[in-house]
């Protein structure tokens, strides 16, 4: 069990010095325990990085959950890393982890609390995702499927997969096609006021 | 709107020069500059008032919004949801009139959050700050009288489609008690979105719940399980149904089921729901009693894509009413509707408007003052259906055929009104009519189910018992004949088919009938003495009495058995055993007019006694 937290730390100390070209620096965020991660480092396999913003107590991207959870078990053996960004600066830690515990998460979680990884990603609400390349260029961003049309207008089940097709496209190295109406969810814009 | 002149805008400040003055006294006093709206003054009544009683600790609302750090943090939001009216729910237009309960912010209050967003949600003098409301916890009525919960929580899944779960809760009370209401709580109010209750005065509901080895079953509720005579029951997020006074309780009888079916929207984790309800009782049987009733349509067929599908129905009142409560029920397809009065100088008045229909907002529109209406006065209603893509709820997609049924994939639209009569008499006109009424309409929601599912044997039943009800044998013979049909070796089908061919005076096939039944179930005292009745009315006397006493031998309490098996042997002559017999009768019957009937044909029986005997006497 030392070996790896070895490692661990010996990559850290290697992007501290070396850091990374342009984008780089919004997308090292904090994890859980405070630490900055470098959410694009390098591993094997990794073919793209979706970044999942959400809030703990957003209806929205809590009915997300087990969606979320689905799209990771599809896409992760396929060179896709998923992140889950815990999007609300007031959110108590305690309460982060509860959360991730509640909803059975198994998704590495981060926080963003300048909202940094927001603006890159050009994210404006929770829960909307955002994919990006190795190289740190934003590939998409927007809403998961279509299922919700507006607050309180939202379909059984979804007629189109947004980021799925986007993700598939993505590793069929295809155009992604064009993003669908905005995502509709909790607005991150107001936990900064 | 100004045409060239000035501004109207421009002269507002300056309209009274008292006004004026204090403007100006009152920005000096503060700072050099009170924004114009501040969450302290301006924004915290909103939402102790339309928002807070259910966005607080420990409400339904995933959220609280009280103090000004979770109001500004959620402010674009509030903004957006204000101004589209998804937030307050509240379903119906402002035309519908005046409900208990009502959240609706006006359009300046709407405007005003707007505002407070776009100056930069400024807090401002706390001193402005209104006392902050409190919530009791627990029971908002009071102390229930009887409380009853779930005996063990239903878990629900992290599923991401709703989730209609029915649950029998039994009610522990020795002897009939009369409900002034209840309090429904939802024991986790972030997954139950709204409930219907209902009162099940027979075991079925019960029965339905055990069979399932978890906590509640799904599917429907059965036909037991009604609402008490003349009242709502039910629940909404935030809404309390205020006590009836006690003179308008409804009885609840020992052995009544509460019945409640939740629909919960899970929350993406998996939950635990655990209801509780808290009912109130009043101190004896209520004076007046109200009358429900339903209008709609239950021959709904609607074609795929089908975007405006209109049904209407529309009942005239046979007497004066006040209208106490008015309760919208449509499924997922229906997008408006209308509910009109029409009153006899052709006036009219909205009952009920809501243009955007959402099905997770059941709710029983309680007037704040009953609206009195005059005999003559007309009911309508008219509901718009879409079942395009187009309407995001529709549950099917592409678009599938639906018709009339009470599964949510189903589509229903109805209507209904809890009307109060001036009197007793004028409640039992009502009653009596619009009952007609409501059961001719349910025959049609079962001919359109059962076009759906025409081997339905259950469907068969009900509908055909609800024939026979109506004065239909004919139809009752139809439906219990395809229901024996299904199920060939059921005694209970061929039973009913029986009875139902004697009501429609088609007494040899029923006879056929009945014997079928017999050889299937040899020990039906009610087979043997509705055979026994069909053969005395075909004349056939003596076979006649041999059902009939072979009924009794099964049971001798059969009263019906007993009635007949004395007319039989009065028929045969022997008005001995007649009279016998009606005497056994009479110690079963109830006091009534079946009583009554025995006792005056055992009077005929007695009186024929005499005169056989007195010329039987002279025989040499």
């Amino acid at each position: 069990m030392s070996r790896p937290s070895a490692g661990t730390a010996c990559v850290v100390l290697a992007i501290v010095m070396i850091g990374r070209p342009m984008s780089a620096g919004p997308l090292r965020v904090l994890d859980l325990d405070g630490r900055l991660v470098d959410s694009l480092a390098p591993a094997p396999g990794v073919r793209a990085t979706v970044f999942v913003f959400i809030t703990t107590d957003c209806p929205i991207a809590n009915r997300y959950a087990p969606e979320v959870q689905r799209l990771t078990a599809i896409f992760a053996s396929q060179g896709v890393r998923f992140w889950l960004v815990y999007a609300n600066p007031q959110e108590p830690l305690a309460s982060i982890r509860n959360h991730l515990r509640q909803f059975q998460y198994t998704i590495p979680a981060l926080r963003d609390p300048e909202h940094d990884l927001v603006r890159f990603t050009k994210v404006t609400v929770s829960p909307e995702a955002a994919v990006v390349d190795p190289g740190g260029v934003l590939l998409y961003h927007g809403r998961i499927d279509d299922r919700w049309v507006n607050f309180g207008r939202d379909r059984p089940s979804p007629t189109r997969r947004d980021l799925a097709e986007a993700l598939r496209a993505i590793l069929d190295g295809k155009p992604i096609a064009q993003a669908g109406p905005p995502a509709v969810g909790c607005i991150l814009s107001d936990f900064l006021r | 709107m100004t045409h060239g002149g000035p501004n109207p805008r421009d002269f507002r400040p300056g309209a009274s020069s008292a006004a004026l003055l204090l403007l100006v006294s009152t920005a000096l006093a503060a700072a050099p500059q009170t924004p114009e709206v501040t969450f302290t003054r301006d924004i915290a009544p909103l939402m102790y008032e339309a928002c807070a009683s259910c966005h607080r600790e420990g409400g339904p609302a995933p959220f609280s919004l009280i103090t000004y750090d979770q109001v500004r943090r959620r402010a674009t939001q509030i903004a957006d949801v204000t101004r589209t009216g998804f937030m307050p729910p509240w379903k119906a237009e402002p035309e519908s009139g005046a409900f208990v309960g009502q959240r609706r912010l006006s359009a300046r209050e709407i405007q005003r959050l707007q505002r407070w967003v776009e100056v930069g949600t400024p807090e401002g003098d706390p001193r402005d700050l209104p006392r902050r409301p409190t919530w009791p916890d627990g029971w908002l009525l009071g102390t229930p009288d009887l409380i009853v919960t779930l005996e063990a929580p239903y878990t629900l899944r992290a599923a991401s489609t709703d989730v209609f779960r029915i649950f029998a809760i039994p009610l522990p009370i020795a002897a009939t008690r009369y409900v002034r209401g209840l309090e429904f709580h939802p024991g986790n109010a972030r997954v139950v979105h709204h409930a219907n209750i209902r009162i099940d005065r027979t075991p079925a509901s019960r029965q339905l719940d055990a069979a399932d080895p978890l906590p509640g079953y799904d599917g429907l509720m059965p036909r037991s399980a009604e609402y008490p005579e003349g009242h709502f029951l039910g629940w909404t997020p935030g809404q309390v149904a205020p006590l009836v006074p006690s003179d308008l309780a409804w009885p609840l009888e020992p052995g009544s089921d509460l019945v409640v079916q939740l629909h919960m929207l899970p929350s993406g984790a998996v939950a635990e729901v655990k209801p509780s309800i808290g009912l109130f009782f009043g101190h004896g049987p209520p004076r007046h009693t109200p009358t429900i009733l339903r209008l709609g349509s239950q021959s709904i067929d609607i074609a795929p894509g089908e975007r405006r599908y209109v049904i209407k129905d529309a009942y005239t009142l046979p007497v004066d009413v006040d209208v106490l409560a008015v309760q919208p029920h449509a499924h997922y397809r229906a997008r408006e509707i209308k509910g009109i009065a029409t009153l006899p100088d052709g006036s009219t008045r909205w009952m009920m408007h809501i243009t955007d229909w959402d099905f997770r907002w059941q709710h029983v529109y309680r007037e704040v003052s009953p609206i009195a209406l005059p005999k003559d006065t007309v009911l309508s209603m008219e509901y718009t259906f879409d079942n395009s893509a187009e309407n995001v709820r529709n549950p099917q997609q592409p678009p599938a055929r639906v018709s009339w049924g009470q599964r949510s994939q189903d589509e229903m639209g109805d209507l209904w009104f809890q009307l109060l009569a001036p009197n007793d008499r004028d409640r039992a006109t009502l009653t009596r009519d619009v009952n007609r009424k409501m059961t001719a309409e349910d025959v049609i929601g079962y001919e359109t189910m059962l076009r759906v599912s025409p081997d339905d044997a259950e469907l068969h039943d009900d509908v055909a018992l609800l024939y026979l009800g109506l004065g239909r044998p004919a139809d009752a013979v139809r439906h219990f004949a395809a229901s024996a049909a299904i199920k060939p070796q059921s005694a209970a089908a061929n039973y009913n088919l029986g009875t139902a061919l004697a009501a429609a005076s088609r007494l040899d096939e029923a006879a056929v009938a009945l014997r079928r039944a017999l050889a299937i179930n040899p020990g039906s005292a009610t087979a043997y003495a509705n055979l026994g009745a069909v053969v005395l009315q075909r004349g056939r006397v003596a076979d006649a009495v041999n059902y009939l006493e072979e009924a009794i031998r099964l049971d001798p309490a059969n009263l019906q058995g007993l009635n007949t098996l004395s007319s039989a042997y009065a028929a045969s002559g022997r008005f001995d055993r007649a009279v016998e017999i009606a005497d056994a009768a009479l110690r079963l019957a109830p006091p009534g007019p079946l009583a009554a009937e025995i006792r005056s044909r055992r009077e005929a029986y007695r009186r024929s006694l005499k005169p056989r005997r007195r010329a039987a006497d002279p025989k040499p």
